[in-house]
């Protein structure tokens, strides 16, 4: 509990990166939801609700930030050095980085909140809210990636311990690696961490309207399951690294 | 309270630490010394659990770091490369490393208080001079209010008056019981606080003592000057001292005192214009002790 609070506070004394995270946050999220909301509701009876299911959509932009952020929960400390007198405090490595993926993965729902608020508040101002049992489970399923990803960018920052390195990885992963891995081999494309995270966090539609998208090997469950074991899995590798290697 | 057994590490294929074996006792301050690279600061992180040792243990209050309990409140450390966030203050600083250990915040502004950093404490830590860096992270070693000291080349980046607060510093924590490891490449400024020194050169042990059993060791000389040099010089020699000529004409005694050098020219009817006892240096034991490397 001393562990988290410690953590909790390392990422609220830190102010103009937790800011600059923010304000870019709640930038994206406005800009997106309201040129979303701007074109209106369509002139159908589920205009609204479809409308309220795309400017949720724009909500994903958090997993990014929550990623981002996950990174920089661990490798700020060791980008400035103050690794070395956290783990003077806490000799037994593990638990400093099962804090910091604890702190990770709270951000990350912290980050996906904010985002939903935004938009949704946002979006009032060009059409009227309707949410529906499934709004909420896209909610759900937002904050649950943005929590996953949260959990992998400190896992990735525990393996990596550079933070550029560590950024670098995430981009060149998601924009270049994975699509040419996705165009070469097809038929497991779908596993992928970007996919499973699209999965997660883009398909689906309200009831009663056509779907978007294209068919999936795996339904919504399976999808958080494998995007969870990537995100465990990082952090596993992770915090083996960190144990084993030495503090410079 | 420290000890180091049979400690050796490699990073690919050079040895930093090369099988160094020794112990630091309670109450006393001591010294490590060595020229720079000569693996102090590894053995000290291997001490503080931070580095892996190839083989060999090492054991704080009996033993692994990583088993220590509560270690901000038993070692405190500051090692050379003690860092910071640069966009914290020095104050938050301290207040997540007192919360990282259980502290109560109080405390903060007491150590803050002791290293003369309470006005400087709400600023940047970014915007600190060397100086202050190492005031913060001396502060932050005292936090816990620990038994040992653990301090890497804490004089770094101090001014002669910083070094002088230092010294004054940790004169009054051995006073008050606490054991003290402090390393340092220049031993004039720990020879005047350390009751004890160990000397590692190249990963290896050199020599552990006493400061004054060292100084003792480092060969005292005299230095004399006469208009009849040559014939003093004869004379030193067959009474069995070794003499150099130095420039400018005056001779380097060694093995000798200035009370028989000038007992022995008074005899021999030999004008001296300058008979000095040179005081040997801890430096130059040091020196000889770590085959006269630079150690600037």
């Amino acid at each position: 509990m001393r562990l988290l609070y410690a953590e909790a506070l390392k990422v609220r004394t830190a102010p103009r990166t937790l800011i600059g995270l923010a304000l870019g946050l709640v930038a994206l999220a406005v800009l997106g939801a309201g040129s979303t909301a701007s074109s209106g509701p369509s002139e159908t009876p589920e205009g609204d609700a479809i409308a309220t299911w795309d400017v949720l959509s724009v909500a994903t932009t958090g997993v990014i930030f929550s990623l981002i952020l996950g990174i920089l929960v661990v490798t700020w400390e060791y980008r400035h050095g103050t690794i070395t007198q956290t783990f003077l405090a806490t000799p037994r490595r593990e638990r400093v980085l099962g804090a910091k993926f604890v702190v990770a993965l709270l951000s990350g729902v912290l980050l996906a909140v904010l985002c939903v608020v935004v938009v949704l508040v946002t979006a009032t101002f060009w059409i009227s809210l309707d949410l529906r049992r499934e709004h909420w489970e896209l909610i759900a399923r937002i904050v649950l990636a943005c929590a996953l990803w949260g959990l992998l960018g400190a896992g990735l920052g525990a393996l990596l311990q550079s933070q550029v390195g560590a950024l670098v990885v995430v981009f060149v992963w998601f924009l270049v690696a994975e699509p040419l891995i996705a165009a070469q081999f097809d038929h497991f494309a779908d596993y992928l961490p970007g996919n499973t995270l699209n999965r997660l966090t883009q398909h689906g539609a309200v009831e009663g309207v056509e779907q978007n998208g294209e068919d999936y090997s795996f339904g919504l469950w399976a999808a958080a399951f494998i995007a969870g074991a990537y995100a465990l899995g990082v952090a596993a590798l992770g915090t083996v690294s960190a144990l084993k290697r030495d503090v410079n | 309270m420290i000890e180091v057994e049979r400690l050796t590490k490699r990073y690919g294929k050079t040895v930093a630490v090369d099988d160094l074996t020794f112990r630091v006792t309670p109450s006393r301050i001591t010294g490590f010394l060595g020229p720079n690279g000569a693996g102090k600061t590894t053995t000290l992180k291997a001490i503080l659990g931070l580095v892996r040792p190839t083989s060999g243990t090492t054991r704080v209050l009996g033993r692994h770091y990583r088993d220590l309990d509560e270690p901000t409140r038993k070692v405190g450390a500051v090692l050379e490369t003690s860092r910071y966030h640069p966009g914290r203050s020095g104050r938050n600083h301290l207040r997540v490393l007192a919360a990282q250990a259980g502290i109560p915040r109080a405390r903060v502004e007491e150590v803050l208080q002791l290293v003369a950093m309470s006005r400087e404490a709400k600023r940047r830590v970014g915007g600190y001079s060397l100086g202050m860096r190492q005031r913060l992270g001396l502060a932050a070693a005292l936090l816990g209010d620990p038994e040992l000291l653990i301090l890497d080349e804490p004089a770094n980046g101090l001014d002669p008056a910083g070094i002088r607060w230092l010294r004054d510093l940790l004169r009054a924590l051995s006073a008050r019981g606490r054991t003290i490891l402090v390393s340092s490449h220049v031993l004039a400024e720990v020879e005047q606080i350390a009751d004890e020194v160990v000397i590692i050169h190249r990963g290896r042990f050199v020599t552990q003592s006493s400061t004054a059993e060292l100084a003792a060791r480092a060969s005292a000389g005299v230095r004399v000057r006469s208009p009849q040099a040559g014939r003093l010089r004869e004379l030193l020699t067959s009474a069995g001292m070794s003499v150099v000529e130095l420039n400018g004409g005056a001779l380097a005694v060694s093995d000798g005192t200035p009370e028989r050098v000038g007992e022995l020219a008074a005899a021999n009817d030999i004008v001296l214009h300058e008979l000095t006892a040179e005081k040997a240096t801890l430096e130059e034991a040091f020196l000889e002790l770590t085959g006269g490397e630079t150690t600037a």
